[in-house]
């Protein structure tokens, strides 16, 4: 039997329709588009399992506790620790880019040393000897600028200073440095905390106390906690500052202030508790009545702020009927308050009796030391930065032969950049200990590169604005990815060699210590009952001092509520009498939100999506200003516009927002970076260039909050 | 491939208080690592970038002083009528599993972005160019969610996989993956969020609380009368923001 041309076309005609019957060619052109898509170049995803660790975060200021999860034992996510007090699962934009953070454009990859203005790869022993020999030479003119003294490697960078023989730590500022010169001034002992958790008024005078200000993720838990989803608020906030920010948002009142007038603002609060009977046994206490009541008066008080009579008793009647209120000082930018407004908001505290009380301002005792020799962090924190460098800059003081910089950006992150610079390059040898290639570290000689959080041994300690004491423990992940190394490790060999043994031979060990030291403290470890619960009444509850080291590793806190009992505190009535608040046509306001990172970060890479367009768009910085201003200023939505002060230009297009008072310009921080990587160079500009560094009177402290700005 | 209304017997919802939004962003990043969004360096260019989960500023539209601010943050809705289910034409996005989310299968999206055009909500992104991360960043990619091409759409899709690992836990455990208790699955924003803005749950069980938190009289839907049935939901007190919600005439009550 042959197969004739009409049963060929015929089987293979019906092959072909029956082939349709079938899901082969239905398959196949699914495959086809599949695999048109499987591009080699896109990344894969990772396989191995996914475990999970703890630490806590190093680079975000509120110290939060991380759960950082692992595929195949390698770092991808960072989450909030549930377990944390001061995370309790939260987590802020900055904390959550630890993890990503690891593999940054900008990170210092190995030691470097800049020849002939050109940075060159060197060994660990060739900088290490470099740094001994400078170190010695320069005797006692050691001085450091320190973006971290809270923590056990602060401590040790503290005590090798001391053992040189200099005095010269300095701390970045923040809300921390004018609260701890403040409470030094009005008498104080022990650190500055607020119990926001037990609050049922809380009053925030400027502090950005859900962003940049304080342990602000806490905070924000304690809004949480206090405002149930679905459920009536058990406590009401409001917001005093020029700009409604991210605080002011959830607030339940906004009262627009300026930062410059907070202080005299705070005094007019005062003048009606005063009038209502309010009292206190502190020694100057006749003299603070006599200056509120004779220079705080509604009618002055109005004039100065723009504040209505009516609003001002309304709060002091607030205030004043609350179980358990709060006032909490600071600055709408997280810097540039002068220990004056500190003095004058914790008044309010002091003539409600609300110190060392649940839901009240508190004073905390510091941690241990375990460096013989090492300053306190409110030592470290009361000294004036800014006006050290300054005088630095006018030859008023003399330059340091040698500066450290440890987690600190100075070149980028003070007021009047211009002046600032100029004392940095007054420094003969400076020695940056960047993880990150910052504004500071290329002007550097010297750059030996820290480990980043997850790549070290260190520990965080009761981060400013926290209501109880606390140490964290974090440990390494992951080994070093590139040739860094723990700073404060680097430094005890190095005063090893130098033959200062400051009697530790890693930061592993000390923390070590300071853990047996804490375990014989009255403090417990943050599980089932947390800090603010104890403060409000409930049992510290019984843990075993030995397994604390094991507890701390397992990523839980140790804790403690004890209160510092004041003898001789006072409202530094003399201190207040002399505060003259400043008058401004136009002054300025900083809006520092965390996505936009910190001074040492730059812009955390994620973070850039989260920035909205009006911060920043194509490259330019986006300013707010209500219509009033813009009018009188000639500016619409989107003008071109240049801000100039303290000898420098910014120039901005406006936005027009209401939600920032007349006569203020609300700029964006954390933008106009000149160093790190693509995602922060050349985006916007950095408007403390801009701020004007003041002397604030009564204290002699520099501030630049609410500092003066001219439009062009 | 319905234009029809889908009804399953658990119904994944968010319910997000506008009121307690501070705006932080800390939702959108914890989105974007979790879910293998690439950096963007030119983010100001809102064009470029994916935003599964966006911000949005409200504002009263009043003067200084009585100006009002609020955040909106806006996922996909997960709508129980979604609008870009019957205008693919290659099945690529469907509302087929129980639990209502609204699936996105990327190897099956042909870019036509009809999708994109459909969503009243702006959910849905389109990738312009191919992920790129920083040398070595690409290490922390997430085996949680497949990186994409550029040439096709992408959205939320409530952090599906913390969905099967819950699941997965729940059979381990021996308890019944298909009634997961309360907090058992929680997609990466609710999870970050310090505020507690946010709640996700089953809308169906009584157990959970969004199934309370929904039927408040302060929770509304975006857009309700296009009759899409968003399974996220919003709260507020506030009438102004309440009233952005929908386009109200002025005089009408919202």
């Amino acid at each position: 039997m042959g197969l004739d041309r009409r049963a060929f076309i015929g089987l293979v005609a019906g092959g072909a329709v029956g082939t349709l019957f079938t899901p082969i060619p239905w398959k196949l052109a699914d495959d086809a588009a599949i695999w048109t898509q499987n591009w080699p170049w896109i990344p894969r995803v990772p396989r191995g399992e996914v475990t999970f660790a703890t630490t806590a975060s190093k680079l975000c200021p509120s110290g939060t506790g991380l759960k950082v999860a692992l595929a195949g034992g390698k770092p991808i996510m960072a989450y909030g620790n549930p377990e944390h007090p001061l995370s309790q699962g939260g987590v802020s934009p900055i904390g959550a880019s630890e993890v990503y953070m690891l593999y940054s454009p900008s990170r210092v990859r190995t030691p470097m040393r800049k020849t002939g203005g050109k940075f060159e790869p060197i060994t660990w022993e060739q900088a290490q000897t470099e740094l001994m020999a400078k170190c010695k030479a320069a005797g006692n003119k050691v001085a450091c600028i320190s973006g971290d003294v809270g923590g056990t490697a602060g401590e040790a960078l503290s005590a090798f200073l001391a053992k040189v023989g200099s005095a010269a730590m300095y701390a970045m500022p923040g809300e921390a440095g004018p609260a701890a010169a403040g409470f030094k001034l009005m008498g104080g002992q022990g650190r500055v905390g607020f119990d926001i958790d037990n609050a049922d008024c809380v009053l925030i005078l400027g502090a950005d106390i859900f962003e940049g200000s304080g342990v602000s993720v806490r905070n924000r838990k304690a809004f949480c906690a206090s405002h149930p989803l679905g459920k009536e608020q058990s406590a009401k906030f409001a917001y005093a500052g020029p700009v409604r920010n991210h605080t002011g948002a959830v607030c339940d009142a906004w009262i627009p202030v300026a930062s410059a007038h907070l202080g005299a603002f705070a005094l007019g609060i005062a003048w009606h508790l005063l009038k209502a009977g309010a009292t206190s046994d502190a020694a100057d206490m006749a003299d603070f009545k006599k200056l509120v009541e004779s220079g705080y008066s509604p009618d002055k008080v109005s004039k100065l702020t723009g504040v209505d009579p009516e609003v001002l008793a309304g709060i002091a009647k607030n205030l004043a009927a609350a179980k358990a209120p709060l006032v909490i000082p600071g600055s709408e930018m997280g810097q540039g308050m002068g220990p004056g407004s500190f003095i004058a908001g914790m008044s309010l505290n002091l003539l409600m009796g609300r110190l060392n009380k649940p839901g009240g301002a508190v004073a905390l005792p510091e941690l241990p030391a375990v460096f013989p020799g090492a300053e306190t962090p409110s030592e470290i924190l009361a000294r004036d930065i800014v006006g050290y460098l300054k005088n630095v800059g006018e030859d008023k003081t003399a330059a340091p032969e040698v500066l450290f910089v440890y987690a600190a950006n100075p070149a980028y992150g003070l007021p009047e950049a211009a002046a600032m610079a100029k004392a940095l390059e007054k420094v003969p040898f400076k020695v940056s200990f960047a993880s990150f290639m910052d504004e500071t570290a290329a002007m550097c000689d010297l750059i030996l590169p820290n480990s980043l959080t997850l790549e070290r041994y260190d520990d965080v300690a009761t981060p400013y604005g926290s209501a109880f004491c606390s140490l964290t423990l974090v440990k390494p992940l992951i080994a070093p990815i590139f040739d860094t190394k723990t700073t404060a490790d680097f430094i005890l060999d190095t005063a090893k060699k130098m033959n200062l043994a400051l009697g530790h031979d890693s930061l592993e060990k000390a923390l070590k210590e300071k853990a047996a030291v804490l375990a014989k403290s009255d403090g417990f470890v943050a599980k089932d009952v947390m800090p603010w619960q104890v403060m409000a009444g409930k049992d510290k509850p019984a843990y075993d001092p030995a397994g604390l080291w094991k507890d701390l590793q397992a990523g839980l806190a140790w804790v403690k509520v004890g209160q510092v009992a004041q003898t001789g505190l006072s409202f530094a009535a003399k201190v207040l009498a002399a505060l003259k608040p400043a008058q401004a046509e136009l002054s300025l306001a900083g809006m520092a939100p965390q996505r936009a990172g910190t001074p040492a970060t730059g812009l955390p890479a994620q973070c850039l999506t989260a920035i909205p367009d009006t911060d920043l768009k194509d490259g330019a910085s986006i300013v707010r200003l209500n219509a009033a201003t813009a009018k009188k200023y000639g500016l619409s939505q989107g003008s071109s516009l240049t801000l100039s002060g303290a000898g420098g230009a910014c120039p901005a297009k406006a936005h027009i927002s209401e939600n920032v008072m007349t006569g203020v310009v609300a700029v964006p921080m954390g933008f106009g970076h000149t160093a790190f990587d693509a995602f922060s160079k050349g985006k916007g500009d950095n408007f403390l260039k801009i701020m004007t560094a003041s002397v604030e009177d009564g204290t002699g402290v520099t501030v630049w909050a609410g500092s003066e700005v001219k439009i062009a | 491939m319905s234009a029809a209304h889908q009804e399953f017997a658990t119904k994944w919802g968010l319910v997000i208080d506008i009121d307690k939004c501070t705006g932080c962003g800390a939702c959108m990043v914890a989105c974007q690592t979790e879910n293998n969004i690439a950096p963007e360096k030119d983010a100001s260019n809102k064009l470029r970038t994916l935003t599964w989960m966006n911000v949005y500023e409200l504002k009263n539209g009043k003067e200084f002083p009585q100006a009002e601010v609020a955040f909106l943050p806006r996922p996909c809705m997960q709508c129980g009528n979604p609008s870009c289910v019957p205008v693919c034409p290659v099945v690529a996005t469907d509302k087929n599993e129980d639990g209502g989310i609204v699936s996105q299968i990327y190897p099956r999206c042909i870019g036509c972005r009809y999708c994109m055009a459909a969503c009243p909500y702006h959910s849905r992104y389109f990738g312009w160019f191919d992920p790129v991360w920083p040398e070595g960043m690409e290490k922390t990619i997430t085996p949680f969610t497949s990186t994409r091409p550029r040439g096709v759409v992408e959205k939320c899709h409530f952090c599906h996989h913390r969905w099967n690992q819950a699941k997965d836990a729940a059979r381990i455990a021996g308890t019944d993956p298909n009634n997961l208790p309360d907090g058992a699955y929680t997609p990466a924003c609710v999870e970050v969020c310090p505020t507690g803005a946010m709640a996700f749950g089953d809308l169906k069980n009584p157990k959970h609380k969004v199934y309370e938190l929904s039927r408040s009289k302060y929770a509304f839907r975006l857009l309700e009368r296009l009759n899409t049935d968003p399974q996220v939901y919003y709260m507020t007190k506030r009438d102004w923001v309440r009233r952005q919600g929908d386009n109200y005439l002025p005089n009408e009550k919202a």
